[in-house]
C-alpha cells in the first residue's frame, strides 16, 4: 500500500503541475491544448540545459523558460492576433513534436546520455522513516512544489486583486476591460505562467521520473492535464485533488503490470485514456466552465 | 458615428442626452469613458485639457469618469464586493473578502443604494446589479457619473428611486450625464438637454424652456403621424389560435421558472404581454421557438397540440420574430438569400428539393421580399453581417411572414431599431393581425405594448398577471413591481 | 543544407517514382484533410483523424485476414473499405455521442481516442490479429484479393479520393445538410433557433468525418503496405489539420494542398535517406504551414472593418 501511494504521488506531480499551468490560462480565457507539446519542449531543453550544465535545477529554470518561450508564441497567435485557439495549439503541438524530435537526433544521435537528475527532497535517515519518508521526504521537489503552487493560486485567484482581475478576464473580458484592466496583457501573463509551469512539467519528465530524453516522451499527458482541469472544475484544490486520482489510476495500472497478471500491455497503455474518457463523461455538464472560455475579445469599433 | 458633437456638464447638474436609438448617445458616451477612440476632437475635464491619445477605460476611471453602461459591466461570476474592487487602482495587491465585504457594506449605506454585497452579481435583481455598478462608481471617487438608458431594465417605482439617488448625488456636486430616448424621464430628473439625431448636436437647451412636442420633433426631425390603429378585433370564436397550458419550465434564475401560465390568443388579436427582463420572458420566448422543454404542460395551435420542436411549431404555423440577432436566427456570415431559407431546411419545396438547395429560387424570393420590405442593400447574396441592424432585422420580418402564419411570436421586435424601422416593424405586426394572423407580443417596453396591444397581460415572476383595460402606467408599474423588488 | 533541398525536391518531384511517392502519400491525406475540412466547416473540432483513420484500418484488416479471407476481389475490396469507414465512424460517433450525451468536449475526447486506437492496434497485432508465424507484431500480409487495384504504385485510392473531393464540394456548398452545417459553424445558437440542433449536426459530421478518416485508413492498409503493423500512420490525422487550414476549409482546394503536404511527406523521406535530415522535420513545417495559414487570416481582418463601414453607409 505505502509504495503504491508513492506511486502515486510521485506521478501526480507532472499531471499536477501541468494541469496547475492549464488551469491559469483557462481561469483567464483561454483553451491551450498546445500544453502537451509545451510540457515536451520543457523536458527536451531542461534535458539539453542539465547535460550541458551538469545542473538539474539549471535545467529545470531553462525548462520554465522554454515553456514561457512556447507559451509567448501561442499568446501572440491567440490574444494578439485573435486566431482560434484549438489551431493554434495544435500547431504548438505539431512544432513541438518535431523541434524536439529533430533537435535531439541531431544533438544525440538517438542515444541520448544520462542527465543528472533532481534526487528526493532529503535523501538519507529522513528518508526511511516509514510511510512519511517514502511519502514527503523521498519524494522529488516537484511533488513539493506543485503543492505549494496549489496553494498559491488558491489564494492568488481569491485573495488579491490581480487575482480577481484574472478572474474577471476569464469570466467577462468586456466587463474587465471596461474597469480599465487590460485583457491582453492579463491574457498573456497567464499564458506566460501557465506555460512555464507546463515547462516545469515537463523537466519532471525527464529529469526526474527518468534521466533521459525520448521523442514524444509526454504521451498524452498534457491531454489528461486538461481533462484534470474540467474534472477538477476549475479549482485549485479541484485540480489537485483530481491529479492524484490520476497518479492512483497510473500507479494502479503500473502494479498491475509488474504482477504480471496476463492481461496484454497495450491494455495498460490504453488505461489512463479510457479513464479519463470516462471521468469526463462523468463530470462534464455539473461543472462550469469560465463563462468566456476559448473567446478571442476585441474592443468594439467606433 | 459621431459627426462634430459638443456637449458641457457642470458639478452638481444632470445633463439629459436625449435621442433615438441609433442616434449616438452611446457611442458618444464610450468615447467618454475610453472604450472608443474617436478621430478628431477635444476633451477638458475640470479645466485641464485631456491628451485624447492617452485616453482609455483606466485613464478615464483616474479622472473621475464612471460609467454605468446599458448592459451591466459587472462579471457575472464575481461577488458585488469583488466587482468593486477589481479594477481599483487605489485599492492594494490583497483582498481580504472580509473587510472587502464590510467596506462595501458601508459604501452602500452611504450613498443610500442598498445591494446584497456579499452576494453573486448574476443572483441579482437587475435593479441591484445597477444600484451595484452606480456604486463602484461612486466608490471610486467619480465626479462626474454617466447613465446610460438606466431605466430599461427597472421597473417605474424602481426608476423613480433611482431619480432622487441621482437628485441627491448633484446636491453633493456631482455631475450626471443621463441618458435616455424618453422624454418623461428627462423631465423627472435632467436641468438641461442636449439632442442627438444622426450623430450630431440638433439642440442643447434648459429643461424648462421645453416643450414635449417641440422636443421630439428635435429627436426625429420630423412628425411621425400616429400609428393608424386597425378596427377592433371581431369577437372571438371558436379555437383560441395559440393557447398554452400550465406551462413550466426551469429557469436561469429562480425569478425567471415559468410557473404554470395559461394563455389564450385568438386570431386577428394582439396580445401583449409586457415584464421586465428575468421574469421568464426568456423562457417563454424558448419554448416558443423550440428550443426549451418545458417541464409541464403543452402548447396548442388551433386546437392541436404542437412537440415544442423548431420544426414542428413552424409546420404548425408558429413563426418567431425577435430583436436578438441570434434569437432571431440570422446567421452573420452566410448571406440574404441563406438566411432568408434558413429555416426551411427540412421541408420547404421552394427552395430545397430532394436534399438540394436551388439558389436561384432562393435569391429570386429574397429579392421581392427586399422590395416589398425596403431592405438596403436589396442584395441577396451580400454577407447579412455587413447589413445596419434595422436593414437585418426587415429581413427577419420578411422571413417570418413570409409562409402568414397564422401565430406570430414577436418577442423585443424592435429592439435596437430607430424609429422608422421601429414603426416598419409595428406596422407589419397590426397588418398580420388584421390579416387574421394572431399575434403575442412579448415586449420590456411598455409604450410598445400599449400602441399595438388589444389585450395586456403582465409577466411577473413566472406568472401571468392580468392587466385591466385602461389601467394606467403607475398602476402596471406597481404590478411589474413584483418583480425587481427582491 | 542545400543537400537536403535537392534531396527534398528530387525525392517529390524529381522523377517518376518520385510522383508516385508523393501521389501515393497524397492519397490519404486528401481523405483525411476532407474530412478535418468538413467538421471544422461545422465547428466540430474533431482533432481525431489520426485515431479514426486507425480504427479504419484495424477493422479493414480483420475483414481481410480474419472474416473473408477467401472471398473474391470485386466482394473483398468494398468489404474493406466499408470496414474502414465502419471503424472510422464508430471513434468519431463516440465523440459524437460523447458531447451530444454528456456535453464532453470533442476537443478532448477526440485527442484521448487518438491514444485509444493506437493502443488497439498495438493490442491486435500481438494478438488476435498477429502474424501465423507470430514473429513480429504485425498482421498477415492482406489476400491478394484485398488489395486495391493500383496502376504502377499508385492505387486505385487516388481516384476515389478525388471523387470523394467532388462528392464534399457538393455536400457542403449545395444539399441541404451542407447549408445547416455552415450554419451552425458559422453561428451554433441561431442556427438552433432556426430549427438546427448543433447537437445532432455535431454527430452527424464526426461520424461522417470519421468514415472518411476511416476510409483513409482502410486505403494505406489495402493499398500501400498490404497489411497492418504498428507505425502505420506516421501523424497523417494531424498533418491533415494543416491541408484543411491551408484550404481554407474548401474541399476542392484541399486538392493542392493535400500534394503539397505530400510532397512534402515523400521529399522529407528522400532527405532523410540521402541526407541524413530527420523526417520528424516535416513537422515542424506542418506546424509553421498552420500558423502561417492563420497568421494570414489575421491579415485579412485587419483590412476588413474598412469594408464594413463603408457598405455600413453606403446602407
Amino acid at each position: 500500500m505505502e509504495a503504491l501511494i508513492e506511486a502515486a504521488l510521485r506521478l501526480a506531480a507532472p499531471l499536477l503541475l501541468a494541469a496547475l499551468g492549464e488551469l491559469v490560462i483557462e481561469r483567464a480565457g483561454l483553451i491551450h491544448i498546445g500544453i502537451e507539446g509545451t510540457m515536451l519542449t520543457g523536458a527536451f531543453v531542461g534535458f539539453v540545459v542539465a547535460v550541458g550544465t551538469g545542473s538539474a535545477l539549471t535545467g529545470v529554470a531553462a525548462a520554465a523558460c522554454a515553456g514561457a518561450g512556447v507559451g509567448a508564441l501561442f499568446a501572440a497567435f491567440t490574444v494578439l492576433g485573435r486566431v482560434d485557439q484549438i489551431v493554434v495549439g495544435t500547431a504548438v503541438n505539431l512544432l513541438a513534436l518535431g523541434a524536439t524530435g529533430a533537435g535531439s537526433r541531431a544533438l544525440y544521435g538517438g542515444a541520448p546520455p544520462s542527465a543528472p537528475t533532481l534526487g528526493p527532497l532529503l535523501p538519507g535517515p529522513l528518508a526511511e522513516v516509514p510511510w512519511l519518508g517514502s511519502l514527503w521526504f523521498a519524494q522529488t521537489a516537484f511533488l513539493h512544489a506543485g503543492l505549494l503552487l496549489t496553494l498559491v493560486i488558491g489564494l492568488v485567484l481569491t485573495r488579491t486583486r490581480p487575482g480577481l482581475q484574472l478572474r474577471a478576464v476569464g469570466e467577462s473580458a468586456r466587463a474587465a476591460d471596461s474597469e480599465g484592466v487590460s485583457v491582453p496583457l492579463v491574457r498573456c501573463l497567464a499564458v506566460l505562467i501557465g506555460s512555464s509551469l507546463a515547462g516545469i512539467a515537463g523537466a519532471s519528465l525527464s529529469l526526474a521520473q527518468s534521466d533521459s530524453f525520448t521523442e514524444g516522451m509526454t504521451a498524452g499527458r498534457g491531454f489528461i492535464a486538461l481533462a484534470i482541469v474540467i474534472f477538477g472544475r476549475w479549482s485549485s484544490v479541484g485540480v489537485l485533488l483530481a491529479s492524484l486520482f490520476f497518479g492512483f489510476v497510473s500507479a494502479l495500472q503500473f502494479r498491475l503490470q509488474a504482477r504480471g497478471s496476463g492481461i496484454p500491455y497495450p491494455v495498460f497503455l490504453m488505461f489512463p485514456y479510457l479513464v479519463t474518457l470516462a471521468v469526463l463523461a462523468l463530470a462534464s455538464g455539473r461543472a462550469r466552465a469560465p463563462a468566456d472560455l476559448g473567446r478571442a475579445y476585441a474592443r468594439e469599433a467606433s | 458615428m459621431l459627426d462634430d458633437v459638443s456637449l458641457d456638464v457642470a458639478s452638481g447638474e444632470v445633463l439629459a442626452l436625449l435621442g433615438e436609438n441609433g442616434a449616438g448617445k452611446s457611442t458618444l458616451m464610450n468615447v467618454l469613458c475610453g472604450l472608443v477612440k474617436p478621430d478628431a476632437g477635444v476633451l477638458e475635464l475640470g479645466g485641464e485639457r485631456i491628451d485624447l491619445a492617452q485616453w482609455g477605460p483606466r485613464a478615464a476611471l483616474a479622472h473621475a469618469v464612471g460609467m454605468v453602461h446599458q448592459h451591466s459591466a459587472l462579471v457575472p461570476a464575481l461577488t458585488v464586493a469583488e466587482n468593486l474592487r477589481f479594477g481599483d487602482p487605489q485599492a492594494g495587491l490583497w483582498f481580504h473578502p472580509r473587510a472587502e465585504q464590510r467596506a462595501a457594506e458601508a459604501l452602500s449605506r452611504r450613498f443610500g443604494l442598498e445591494v446584497p454585497v456579499g452576494r453573486r452579481v448574476e443572483d441579482l435583481s437587475p435593479g441591484q446589479r445597477q444600484r451595484a455598478e452606480i456604486l463602484r462608481a461612486l466608490g471610486r471617487g467619480a465626479r462626474l457619473l454617466i447613465l446610460d438608458e438606466p431605466t430599461a431594465v427597472l421597473t417605474p417605482n424602481e426608476a423613480s428611486a433611482l431619480f432622487s439617488a441621482v437628485r441627491r448625488l448633484c446636491e453633493a456636486g456631482r455631475a450626471v450625464i443621463f441618458i435616455s430616448h424618453k422624454l418623461s424621464e428627462v423631465e423627472a430628473v435632467a436641468d438641461r438637454v442636449t439632442i442627438l439625431r444622426r450623430g450630431r448636436v440638433v439642440a442643447s437647451l434648459a429643461v424648462r424652456d421645453l416643450a414635449a412636442r417641440e422636443l421630439g420633433r428635435l429627436m426625429l426631425g420630423r412628425d411621425l403621424p400616429p400609428l393608424a390603429r386597425r378596427a377592433p378585433p371581431a369577437p372571438r370564436s371558436g379555437e383560441p389560435a395559440l393557447a398554452l397550458q400550465g406551462l413550466s419550465t426551469s429557469g436561469a434564475s429562480e425569478a425567471s421558472r415559468l410557473r404554470g401560465l395559461a394563455l389564450e390568443v385568438f386570431a386577428g388579436e394582439i396580445v401583449g404581454l409586457v415584464g421586465i427582463d428575468g421574469n421568464g420572458q426568456r423562457e417563454l420566448e424558448e419554448v416558443l421557438a423550440g428550443v426549451r422543454r418545458p417541464s409541464a404542460g403543452e402548447v396548442r395551435v388551433a386546437g392541436r397540440r404542437v412537440a415544442l420542436q423548431p420544426r414542428a411549431l413552424r409546420r404548425a404555423g408558429l413563426a418567431h420574430l425577435s430583436g436578438d440577432r441570434e434569437s432571431a436566427g440570422l446567421v452573420r456570415g452566410m448571406s440574404l438569400a441563406q438566411n432568408f431559407i434558413l429555416k426551411g431546411s427540412w421541408d420547404d419545396r421552394r427552395f430545397f428539393r430532394h436534399g438540394r438547395i436551388d439558389q436561384a429560387a432562393a435569391r429570386r424570393a429574397t429579392q421581392a421580399a427586399a422590395q416589398r420590405f425596403g431592405i438596403v442593400p436589396p442584395d441577396p447574396d451580400l454577407d447579412i453581417a455587413l447589413l445596419s441592424g434595422g436593414n437585418a432585422q426587415k429581413l427577419a420580418v420578411a422571413r417570418e411572414l413570409d409562409g402568414e402564419p397564422a401565430v406570430l411570436v414577436a418577442v423585443n421586435p424592435t429592439r435596437g431599431l430607430d424609429v422608422g424601422s421601429a414603426r416598419f416593424v409595428h406596422e407589419q405586426l397590426l397588418a398580420r393581425s388584421a390579416a387574421g394572423g394572431a399575434v403575442l407580443l412579448l415586449s420590456t417596453e411598455l409604450d410598445e405594448v400599449l400602441a399595438l396591444a388589444d389585450r395586456l397581460l403582465a409577466l411577473v415572476r413566472g406568472e401571468l398577471r392580468e392587466i385591466e383595460a385602461g389601467a394606467d402606467r403607475a398602476a402596471i408599474g406597481a404590478l411589474l413591481l413584483g418583480a425587481g423588488a427582491g | 543544407m542545400s543537400d537536403a533541398l535537392l534531396a527534398l525536391l528530387s525525392g517529390s518531384v524529381g522523377s517518376l517514382a518520385a510522383w508516385e511517392a508523393t501521389l501515393r502519400e497524397t492519397t490519404p491525406l486528401l481523405i483525411t484533410g476532407l474530412a478535418v475540412a468538413l467538421a471544422f466547416r461545422g465547428g466540430v473540432w474533431n482533432i481525431g483523424a489520426e485515431g479514426q483513420l486507425l480504427a479504419g484500418a484495424l477493422c479493414a484488416t480483420i475483414v481481410a485476414t480474419r472474416w473473408c479471407v477467401d472471398a473474391p476481389a470485386w466482394l473483398l475490396v468494398p468489404a474493406v473499405a466499408l470496414a474502414g469507414a465502419f471503424g472510422g465512424a464508430l471513434f468519431g460517433g463516440i465523440a459524437g455521442g460523447l458531447r451530444a450525451a454528456r456535453g464532453v468536449s470533442e476537443v478532448i475526447s477526440t485527442i484521448l481516442l487518438n491514444f485509444v486506437a493506437g493502443s488497439l492496434v498495438a493490442l491486435a497485432i500481438q494478438g488476435p490479429l498477429q502474424e501465423a508465424a507470430r514473429a513480429y507484431p504485425k498482421s498477415d500480409p492482406f489476400p491478394a484479393a484485398a488489395l486495391l487495384p493500383s496502376l504502377g504504385r499508385v492505387h486505385v485510392g487516388l481516384l476515389v479520393a478525388l471523387a470523394l473531393v467532388w462528392l464534399a464540394h457538393v455536400l457542403v456548398f449545395r444539399t441541404a445538410f451542407g447549408f445547416r452545417l455552415r450554419a451552425v459553424g458559422l453561428a451554433p445558437k441561431a442556427a438552433r433557433f432556426a430549427g438546427i440542433s448543433p447537437e445532432r449536426i455535431a454527430l452527424t459530421t464526426l461520424v461522417l468525418s470519421g468514415a472518411l478518416a476511416g476510409l483513409a485508413g482502410a486505403f494505406e492498409v489495402a493499398g500501400v503496405t498490404g497489411q497492418l503493423y504498428a507505425g502505420l500512420s506516421a501523424g497523417t490525422g494531424y498533418t491533415a489539420i494543416a491541408v484543411a487550414l491551408l484550404a481554407r476549409l474548401q474541399p476542392l482546394w484541399v486538392i493542392p494542398s493535400a500534394l503539397l503536404f505530400g510532397a512534402l511527406e515523400a521529399g522529407a523521406a528522400a532527405m532523410q535517406r540521402e541526407a541524413g535530415v530527420p523526417a520528424v522535420v516535416t513537422q515542424i513545417v506542418q506546424g509553421a504551414v498552420i500558423l502561417l495559414a492563420v497568421g494570414v487570416s489575421i491579415g485579412r481582418r485587419r483590412a476588413r472593418p474598412r469594408l464594413d463601414r463603408a457598405s455600413a453607409e453606403a446602407g
